[in-house]
């Protein structure tokens, strides 16, 4: 936990509310971000994204399933977060650190993945599909904090997406048969890779809430001072795709709906960064 | 299946006594105390410290000396097939244990009686020798934390296999069921620390393997004092930039 003294408290906080932060920011900058892909190579997509000294990795495994009986026509994506104690010895098994894990787990399913129909997905699970009702893909997306220093959400959302730009998924030929019903024959390629269309999948950005006024993109000593956050996913056609409040603080609905238009303005410019910055890393991976 | 070609190389085209390629970064974490990065080929391993601070167990604290201790954990998509529930296992428990003992035989705990070390080491990426590879990488946490210390602790594993010793095992000849003999020295000192080996070898040939080991250690506590002392060139440069 963030020890702070009441001076230090109260800089935090006169701070934000005369729009300029203690690391020189405003209230609605971003910290620069760096990102670097390609970096588990046993996985089949990887990313690595920095904000400040939040440091994340998200990695992207993909292995032959089977499709669930309900929904024959779709691939599962599933997605984990795991938080190494070498970011906060809080993380520590056993103490709280499985908490933080599983819900920053469930928020980013909820943001990036739409509803149990698959619609509103980042990804569309039916291209994940090889044979109808008989083989696809299960995508295994997995983020690690190893650094963290505040807003671990919107960074692991921005390292999911790098990481899903990066992945090739190997071509499968199936081998022609007439027996429905046995499983088909496969056979995957390891020379031809399929690309994803990643332009859907969405950013999501954290307001959180410091006495009258909200931030983006808070410090870990700011989200220590918060009453409530709200997290938005929002897409490139300035779609909302999911939202989350936390905090246990109250929050006024207008507020809400102004925190809401806040963030799509946000998003506008963190898709535009996101974009050139994987454009680049990809550009620099295919150098080295 | 064949480890070591006629010609003398092997899978990986590797000598039998040639070691991975080493890469070591410091202060990869910010918030910690003290952070190193080690990799050795494609086995890569994050260290980060914290402390010494004040216990945080009051129970555990020990009066004349600090109290280290250790976590081992290994990412989901470290292994080549993806890990399912990596946390708390045997395994991790054990390294845990043989990684906290082989540091505290090295850090002068008794510098800082009532207080706590934490070291966490987390495996990225796992392809044989996580083992030597967490040693070193908390070695270089350690020393960038500047946690007085006797000596730096170096390890490094060595194998007998196709009739050859073999230094620094891949995950392939790891698995290869052969003897696997994981060695920490005090370079310095000319200590052994670590030792430990699975399946059997005649006395002789264990010899030869330990030494190669022990070999694979110095050369480890070269490149480790290389990286040292660069880092330091640089930190004094920026102080007399900045402080002139």
């Amino acid at each position: 936990m963030v020890g702070l003294s009441v001076g230090e408290k109260h800089f935090i906080q006169g701070g934000i509310a005369q729009d300029l932060r203690s690391d020189g920011r405003k209230r609605l900058t971003y910290r620069p971000i760096y990102v670097e892909t390609g970096v588990i190579p046993q996985a089949h997509g990887s990313a690595r994204v920095r904000l400040g000294a939040t440091d994340v990795i998200a990695s992207v495994k993909a292995e032959l399933g089977k499709p669930s009986a309900l929904q024959p026509d779709k691939g599962n994506i599933a997605i984990y977060v795991d938080c190494s104690p070498t970011a906060a010895p809080m993380f520590e098994v056993g103490r709280g650190g499985e908490e933080l894990s599983t819900e920053l787990s469930v928020a980013l399913q909820r943001c990036l993945l739409g509803g149990k129909s698959g619609a509103g997905a980042g990804i569309d699970p039916t291209s994940l599909v090889v044979v109808e009702g008989k083989v696809c893909w299960d995508l295994y997306i997995d983020g690690l904090v190893i650094s963290s220093d505040g807003n671990l959400l919107d960074a692991l959302a921005a390292a999911i997406k790098a990481a899903l730009s990066n992945t090739g998924i190997p071509k499968v030929d199936v081998a022609a048969d007439a027996t429905s019903d046995e499983q088909p024959e496969v056979n995957i390629s390891d020379e031809e890779f399929l690309q994803f269309d990643t332009s859907g999948i969405p950013v999501i950005v954290t307001l959180t809430k410091v006495g009258r006024h909200y931030i983006v993109d808070a410090t870990s000593e700011e989200e220590s001072q918060m009453s409530s956050a709200v997290s938005i996913s929002v897409n490139r056609k300035g779609h909302i795709c999911g939202l989350m409040k936390r905090g246990g603080v109250g929050l006024d609905p207008s507020i809400i709906l102004d925190m809401i238009s806040v963030a799509k303005h946000v998003s506008e410019q963190l898709i535009n960064k996101l974009d050139s910055e994987i454009a680049a890393a990809e550009a620099s991976e295919e150098e080295s | 299946m064949e480890y070591v070609s006629p010609e003398g190389l092997r899978l990986d085209g590797r000598r039998p006594m040639e070691m991975r390629q080493l890469r070591a970064e410091i202060g990869t974490v910010a918030k910690a105390n003290g952070s190193a990065v080690f990799e050795m080929g494609n086995t890569k391993v994050i260290a980060a410290v914290y402390g010494p601070r004040e216990v945080q167990n009051r129970s555990q604290q020990i009066n004349d000396q600090a109290l280290v201790r250790c976590e081992y954990s290994m990412a989901n998509f470290s292994t080549g097939d993806r890990m399912r529930k990596p946390k708390g296992d045997r395994r991790s428990t054990e390294i845990s244990l043989v990684i906290r003992q082989t540091m505290e035989a090295c850090i002068l705990t008794h510098l800082m009686p009532r207080s706590q070390i934490d070291i966490f080491v987390q495996v990225l990426q796992a392809d044989g020798g996580t083992r030597s590879a967490c040693i070193n990488a908390a070695t270089l946490a350690l020393a960038d934390a500047g946690i007085p210390m006797r000596d730096i602790v170096t390890s490094c594993s060595a194998g007998y296999l196709n009739s050859t010793p073999l230094l620094d095992l891949n995950y392939i000849e790891d698995s290869a069921g052969g003897p696997d003999v994981t060695v920490g020295i005090l370079p310095k000192l000319d200590k052994v620390t670590l030792l430990q080996m699975d399946a059997k070898l005649p006395v002789d040939i264990f010899e030869n393997v330990m030494g190669l080991a022990i070999e694979g250690c110095k050369a480890i506590a070269n490149y480790i004092r290389e990286v040292r002392t660069v880092v330091c060139f640089l930190l004094s440069a920026k102080s007399s930039i900045s402080f002139p």
